[in-house]
């Protein structure tokens, strides 16, 4: 009580002091969001690679959505090694649209019941219901939870993709990630939507049952992923097998520069947090010198004046933390929803990052402040009275 | 006994590297128990260093000269730790300072409760206690208020009932004094002779102001550093002092 109301007395300083804090706190807070949200969809891309092989044509990019033939599923399967491989469509949502720079609306060909038990996607349905085997031959689709906003599409409405039009049987809980922006229909559908945007002249040679744009191998148990995926670019011509290891690799790598950019700036930004800490605490501290000298003539111990400054410096820190926390939750809060719509969600505070925020803003108070309460209670009292 | 007994006691203090002030050139001095004590003299004379040597606020120079002697009640205050002189001075004496030296953040009361809290009261006893020191010095109903919202005099009586609250055996004070007008400092006097008289408390009082120095038992004369001379006022008081004052 009497630490709040020494602060409250000297209301400016106390004012001034969690103001630089807070500062450099929410700027903690909001880039280490950022950098939450960035490792967390390498984190769902290394978790989605993880123990698989995505063959794609070669032509194709990373998500790329060249066609490939469904004959080179039983090529693939007949492979040794392989458990099984399932046959995907995924294609834009919207061709037009060129994705921003966060994920793009996507159309997902799903197999109900193909995947021999393997889930492509661990995505749990918040409402109505998941594709099932029944669903292969009908128009329905299930969204994900930030395009179902986006759309603004509930169960039982209808859907416009690419002039076919589906029915809304589900919607995903939000996974912070790929699936959020994905409406998965069943394969058939999603061939089909696929097939209607190809050139003519490729469109003249396939059937729209016979189009893949990604093969999923799970090998079998026991199987060296690396070695199988060697062996399925071997045998099949054109293809690119992708494993987990090769997708930390890739993706992993350039996440990993941007991620250090932004922990440097976070690193940055509680650097000068700190220092705007320790600055304001060591003049704090200096401006009571005689205070100090006072409490120790009258018979307050080094240790216990220095535990009231030190006690003191940590309030503020943690006023400092929570008001930071509280400033950067608000800035992640409206920035997420200002994207959503966009599907530009480049935040993601989690309570890691918020406990870490609070302690760090209170710890670095204490340290700081105990060096300058140290020095003062070390002095002579004669000489800290005197002190002008 | 002598309460307090100094030999050989010296402080330089260093102003800058070349600078030095020889404050205290070798002091004897011995302060018995129950006595009232002026110590007077020029400024620079080196009263108030002799009243923080006495009060533990400082330590005197082990350099240069014969070994300083000073015992507080017969224990060796040289050899003290910091932990122990601290103690002391938070149990056994109570300090009034020549610029009050009141914590501008704590209001009158919560000064006086400080220094009771920092001798090992309750919060509650310390506030009844600080009540009645306030009470005594004439300032209950200024309680709530902090020293910036209170007269130069009545922060000197706030510092008073500070140095008071613990009902300390030795009060050190640095012109008490100085701040009042004539009328006050004449209740202040008769306030500190008061509880000399009927509590025994022993009192040291920095002053320039012959009217102290005239209420006082004794009177400790200094001069550049040294003790010039040492004067009985009035009535004699028990303690061989003429011994000293030679």
């Amino acid at each position: 009580m009497s630490l709040l109301r020494n602060l409250a007395r000297r209301r400016l300083r106390t004012a001034l002091t969690v103001t630089g804090i807070t500062i450099g706190i929410w700027a903690l807070v909001v880039f280490g969001s950022m950098a939450n949200k960035i490792s967390s969809i390498v984190a769902i891309g290394s978790d989605y690679y993880a123990g698989k092989i995505v063959v794609t044509d070669k032509s194709g990019g990373l998500s790329g959505d060249s066609p490939m033939a469904i004959a080179m599923v039983d090529d693939i399967a007949a492979i040794d090694g392989v458990a099984a491989a399932v046959p995907g469509v995924s294609t834009l949502l919207d061709p037009e649209s060129n994705g921003g720079i966060s994920m793009p609306d996507m159309v997902v060909g799903d197999l109900p019941g193909e995947d021999h038990g393997y889930n492509m996607y661990d995505a749990r349905v918040a409402q109505g219901r998941a594709l099932t085997a029944e669903d292969a031959d009908s128009l329905v689709a299930v969204l994900g939870s930030d395009l179902a906003r986006k759309l603004g599409k509930g169960i039982g409405d209808r859907l416009e993709i690419r002039g076919m039009t589906f029915d809304v049987v589900g919607i995903l809980e939000p996974t912070l990630t790929a699936p959020d922006t994905t409406a998965i229909v069943p394969l058939a559908a999603a061939q089909d939507v696929f097939y209607q945007d190809l050139p003519p002249i490729v469109r003249q040679n396939v059937q729209a049952n016979q189009l893949a744009t990604d093969i999923t191998v799970y090998p079998k148990e026991g199987t060296d992923v690396e070695s199988l995926a060697a062996r399925i670019e071997a045998d099949i011509p054109n293809a690119s097998a992708m494993t987990g290891t090769e997708f930390d690799g890739v993706v992993g790598s350039s996440v990993a520069i941007f991620n250090a950019i932004i922990v440097g700036v976070a690193l940055i930004s509680l650097i000068v947090g700190g220092l705007s800490v320790i600055n304001t605490m060591a003049m704090t501290v200096a401006e009571r010198t005689r205070e100090i000298g006072i409490k120790r003539a009258i018979g307050g111990s080094r240790a216990r004046v220095i535990r009231e400054l030190v006690s003191e410096a940590g309030l503020i820190g943690l006023f400092g933390g929570l008001l930071g926390l509280g400033l950067g939750a608000v800035v992640v809060y409206l920035a997420n929803e200002a994207g959503r719509s966009s599907g530009t969600i480049l935040f993601q505070l989690t309570p890691q990052t918020a406990i870490f925020a609070v302690l760090f803003s209170t710890i670095l108070g204490v340290v700081a402040g105990i060096i300058p309460a140290w020095n003062a209670a070390r002095l002579d009292p004669v000489a800290a009275l005197r002190y002008e | 006994m002598a309460l307090l007994e100094g030999r050989n006691l010296r402080k330089t203090y260093k102003l800058s590297r070349r600078n030095e002030v020889q404050a205290l050139r070798g002091v004897d001095v011995s302060i018995e128990a129950g006595e009232l004590v002026a110590i007077m003299g020029p400024s620079g004379s080196g009263k108030s260093t002799l009243m923080h040597l006495l009060g533990l606020l400082h330590r005197p120079d082990l350099n240069h000269g014969p070994a300083p002697e000073l015992s507080l009640g017969g224990r060796d205050a040289t050899r003290m730790s910091d932990g122990e002189r601290t103690r002391i001075r938070a149990r056994e004496m109570g300090f009034v300072f020549q610029q009050f030296n009141l914590v501008p953040t704590l209001t009158a009361i919560e000064n006086v409760m400080l220094a009771g809290e920092y001798a090992g009261l309750g919060r509650r006893e310390a506030r009844e206690r600080a009540t009645a020191r306030l009470t005594m010095v004439g300032l209950a109903e200024r309680a709530t208020h902090r020293p910036s919202e209170l007269s130069g005099g009545e922060q000197q009586r706030v510092a008073i009932a500070r140095a008071l609250v613990n009902d300390p055996a030795l009060v050190l004070a640095d012109e008490p004094t100085g701040n009042l007008d004539s009328h006050r400092s004449a209740e202040l006097l008769g306030l500190i002779r008061k509880l000399n008289r009927e509590h025994g408390q022993t009192f040291v009082l920095v002053t320039h102001d012959p009217e102290v120095g005239a209420a006082c038992d004794r009177i400790i004369r200094m001069r550049d550093g040294l003790v010039q001379a040492m004067e009985l006022v009035g009535e004699p008081t028990p303690g061989d002092v003429g011994e000293a004052a030679a």
